[in-house]
Parts: structure tokens; C-alpha cells; sequence
């Protein structure tokens, strides 16, 4: 009874790390692109350590924001190459996982979940992005904390609104850290504005949007 | 006869405390359940409704085999469950770090999230090595009694 | 053996209780906690008080869309997001939605006006623009 037990949990302990045919060098990538990058490309090599070839049935990936190819259709035995995903990083924050799914005809591991981590750096947390009023709301001032991260030191803020209709003053109440007093001119009209929030000696932009809702004032 | 007695309150106290381990790591993720699925679904083995299952089960079966451990009742079975629990908990964590997932463990729910992989891999062994010796003790003295 | 099994079998009792209690928290079908997700159906009951928001690419968006949905993708999010705020107002419901239940744009846009932007009652629609696209059938 006891070998019993010993190997079952044995031969579940050697199957969770089992290596397939087709050997990946790694399958999980973490990529840490620049404020100013566009986009972050991660690279997963293989080796066809088998004796028959492994032929790419298809690769797809979790989200429209990332697009895979890979270099071969069929890998020969002993053969590298690589599978290339390409991760579009827009306007995306923090840390990012795309999983990039690929599955072949290697009767050992068919599919493989390969998967793309990429830290993107975040210069400023803006909280919140977008303030309102309702209509008829008492007129007083609303804030946004803003907070410059450890690896990109602000010393001085620049907040614009794209409309006159509301008011924004700017205090810094901490080391790298500012709170913007928005205020609306009336409430008794629907308005809206976007606030440009620029460090100083830095050409990137943030925003943040503020306005006087259609809806009454709910308490 | 002190010297036996001292040796068994020694064994006794090894139950208390392996049992007592078990008891406080389920109560913890029975208290989170959904955020133990999430834990079980990053290993990326399960489809999520299994993940889910799991969260819901696995928490009670910890503690009771913690309980008998702890009141001597259904002991072996109790033991047993516990050794095949951990030996699945290191595999599944070696393999994870294998494939490069970057994963909190979910043994002792949020209490353990900030651990690294090696100080897991650690509690996980000594745990282990205490349940074999409880589980060859009871056996050498079941064969004993067997035997007299 | 029987002692394990009868440990197991025991441990069943409250982890079913526990999944009958939990059962509003979480959704067996997907990650996404069931108070958030919403069907088409519930969606379609709240009537004049939704805004759908597509998050889906804009290539996708422009070929068709739930009518009157505002695009609110991630990558076009600082220049989208003022557009989507300038429709909503506190009294009506966000569904977010993208395509299919395995595609993470909806959760991730969702999570950003709750997390980001603060607004409440926000949705993600359970089955994606799938689920749409057959309930128009």
C-alpha cells in the first residue's frame, strides 16, 4: 500500500515536469519596453529534439493587440527557430500578460501556452481620471492626486484645461506627489473639459477629464 | 518508561502541529474562496470551473484531515491525503517556475503571497518530511501490533 | 484507503454549502466575478438607461457594432476616453463588451473605468458580441 502511494504521487510529481518534443528555451518572456516605446516584441526559440518533424498547425493569440508568427512552418528534426510576438502597447498600463497559444502536431505536447509579460512603465497615476458634478451640485472644488512613480521624478506639474469653464490650481503635498483643485464655473449646464497634465521638462502628456453632468446632483 | 512516554508526547506534538499547519492553511483560503480559484487558474493546468471546484473543496478537505490528525480519528487516511496534497502542491509550484509563471503559491492564501518560490519549496519539504515520518511510525507500529 | 475516502467524502459537505453560498460571488463559467457580468438579456431590460461601450479593435468596431456603442479600446485610450465621458452620466449602466467570453478587452476596459475613471455600475457582457449577434438572430 505504501509503494502504491509512493509511486502514484511519484509519477504525478515527474509528469508535471515532463518536457515535450519540441524543447522551448523559454516560455514565458518578460519584456520592460521605455516610456516612449510603441511596441514590445518578445522572442521564444525552440529546438525540435525529436526524430520526426513538428509541423505549426496554427498560432493565435490571447488579444487583438498582440500578433504571433512564426519563422517555419514544419521544423525538422534538430532544427531551431523561433516564434515572434509582437505586443502593440497603445495607451496600456502596468503590467501586461498576453498568452500566445501555439499548437503543432507533436503527439507529446500539442499545444503550448507561451506567454508575454511586459511591464509598462507608468510615469504618473493619475486618481481619478475623470470628476463630474451633477447638475444643480453645490460649487465647490473637486481633486486629483497625482502621483510620479520612483524611476521618473517630477519636480513641477503643468495642468492645462482645454476649456475656460473650469478653473485648476495645483499643489505639490509631497515628494513627487500634487493635488489639482478642479472647479466648474456654474453647474447648471452640461460641460466638459480635458485637462492636460504635463511634468516639466518632459514632452509626454497625460489627461484627465472633467464636466458638469446632463443628470441631477444624486446625494 | 519516561523515556518512552517523552517520546511519544514528542510524536504527539508533531501531530498537533502538522495538523494545526493544515487546519490554519484551509481556514484561511476557505475564508477567499474566489481569490483561491485565482491562485489554482494562474498555474495555468485546470479549466477555471474545475479551478473553482477545487477552491471550494480542497480548504475543507485540509482541515479535516488536519482534525484527524489533530483527535487521532480516521489518522492514516487523514495522513495520507495530507502527504499526496503536498507532493502535488510542490510538483504543480516546480513546474510553474519551470515554465516561467510568476505565480503566488495560494497554500496559506494572501498571508503567503509576498514568499519566494524557494521559501515555499522549503515549508513545503519540511512539511512533507514530517508527514512521512508520521505516516512510517504509524505503520511500523500497526505492523507491530499485528505481528503481537 | 477507506479512512481517505471517507475523509473525502466528508470534506464534500461543506465545500458544497460553501459553493451554494458563494454562488452570486463567482462565476463558474468564467473569472470574471458573476456581479459584474451581465447577459444580454439583462442588458437589453435596462432598456434607454445603457451605454455600451465596444473594446474591441477599431477595424472590428467600424465593420459592425451594438447600435449607438461608443469604442473604448486600450489602444486608443487617452483620445477615446473623453469621447465615452462626455456620453455618460451617473445614472446609467456601462456594458462593456468585446469578442467572446476568452478575450480579456472588455475585463481590462472595465476595470479601468471602475479603477481609473471611478464610475459605478459597470458591466462586462457575458458571451461578448457573439452573444449579441445571436440574440439579433
Amino acid at each position: 500500500m505504501r509503494t502504491r502511494i509512493f509511486t502514484f504521487t511519484l509519477s504525478i510529481f515527474l509528469c508535471a515536469i515532463a518536457r515535450a518534443e519540441l524543447k522551448w528555451e523559454q516560455t514565458a518572456v518578460e519584456l520592460h519596453p521605455t516610456a516612449g516605446d510603441k511596441e514590445a516584441v518578445g522572442h521564444f526559440k525552440y529546438q525540435n529534439t525529436g526524430s520526426q518533424p513538428v509541423r505549426f498547425k496554427s498560432v493565435h493569440t490571447s488579444c487583438g493587440c498582440t500578433v504571433a508568427q512564426s519563422q517555419k512552418e514544419e521544423v525538422p528534426p534538430g532544427e531551431k527557430g523561433e516564434i515572434t510576438a509582437t505586443f502593440k502597447i497603445g495607451d496600456r498600463t502596468g503590467t501586461q500578460v498576453k498568452n500566445v497559444t501555439v499548437e503543432t502536431d507533436d503527439p507529446v505536447n500539442a499545444t503550448t501556452v507561451l506567454t508575454l509579460k511586459a511591464v509598462i512603465p507608468q510615469e504618473l497615476e493619475i486618481n481619478p481620471t475623470f470628476v463630474f458634478w451633477g447638475q444643480g451640485e453645490a460649487l465647490k472644488s473637486k481633486s486629483i492626486v497625482v502621483r510620479a512613480s520612483k524611476d521618473f521624478p517630477v519636480k513641477q506639474l503643468k495642468v492645462t484645461s482645454s476649456s475656460p469653464d473650469f478653473q485648476t490650481k495645483v499643489e505639490q503635498t509631497g515628494n513627487g506627489q500634487f493635488k489639482i483643485d478642479v472647479q466648474p464655473r456654474e453647474t447648471t449646464r452640461a460641460i466638459a473639459a480635458k485637462l492636460v497634465i504635463q511634468p516639466e521638462d518632459s514632452p509626454k502628456v497625460f489627461y484627465a477629464t472633467v464636466s458638469v453632468t446632463n443628470a441631477p446632483a444624486t446625494q | 518508561m519516561a523515556e518512552i512516554a517523552k517520546v511519544k508526547f514528542a510524536w504527539r506534538i508533531m501531530d498537533l502541529v502538522v495538523g494545526g499547519v493544515f487546519i490554519y492553511a484551509g481556514v484561511v483560503k476557505a475564508f477567499q474562496p474566489v481569490r483561491f480559484a485565482s491562485d489554482i487558474d494562474n498555474y495555468k493546468i485546470l479549466p477555471w470551473t474545475i479551478s473553482v471546484g477545487l477552491a471550494f473543496y480542497l480548504p475543507w478537505l485540509e482541515i479535516l484531515c488536519g482534525l484527524a490528525l489533530i483527535l487521532r480519528r480516521l489518522y492514516l487516511g487523514g495522513l495520507s491525503i495530507l502527504t499526496a496534497l503536498v507532493l502535488i502542491f510542490s510538483g504543480v509550484t516546480i513546474a510553474a517556475k519551470v515554465r516561467g509563471l510568476d505565480i503566488t503559491c495560494g497554500c496559506f492564501g494572501h498571508a503567503s503571497q509576498n514568499w519566494s518560490f524557494s521559501g515555499h519549496l522549503a515549508l513545503d519539504l519540511v512539511i512533507l518530511a514530517a508527514l512521512l515520518a508520521l505516516y512510517f511510525k504509524v505503520t511500523s507500529e500497526n505492523r507491530l501490533q499485528n505481528a503481537v | 484507503m477507506r479512512q481517505a475516502l471517507v475523509l473525502a467524502a466528508l470534506a464534500l459537505l461543506p465545500g458544497i454549502g460553501q459553493a451554494i453560498y458563494f454562488r452570486d460571488k463567482v462565476s463558474w463559467q468564467s473569472p470574471i466575478p458573476a456581479s459584474e457580468m451581465v447577459t444580454v438579456a439583462q442588458a437589453r431590460a435596462w432598456d434607454g438607461n445603457v451605454i455600451w461601450v465596444d473594446a474591441r479593435p477599431d477595424v472590428e468596431f467600424e465593420r459592425d457594432h451594438v447600435p449607438d456603442a461608443v469604442p473604448l479600446n486600450e489602444d486608443r485610450w487617452n483620445e477615446l476616453l473623453p469621447q465615452f465621458l462626455a456620453t455618460w452620466s451617473p445614472e446609467k449602466r456601462v456594458v462593456v463588451y468585446c469578442s467572446s467570453q476568452s478575450c480579456n478587452a472588455s475585463r481590462e476596459v472595465a476595470r479601468r473605468l471602475r479603477g481609473e475613471a471611478q464610475l459605478k455600475d459597470v458591466f462586462v457582457l457575458q458571451g461578448g458580441w457573439e452573444e449579441w449577434l445571436k440574440s439579433r438572430k
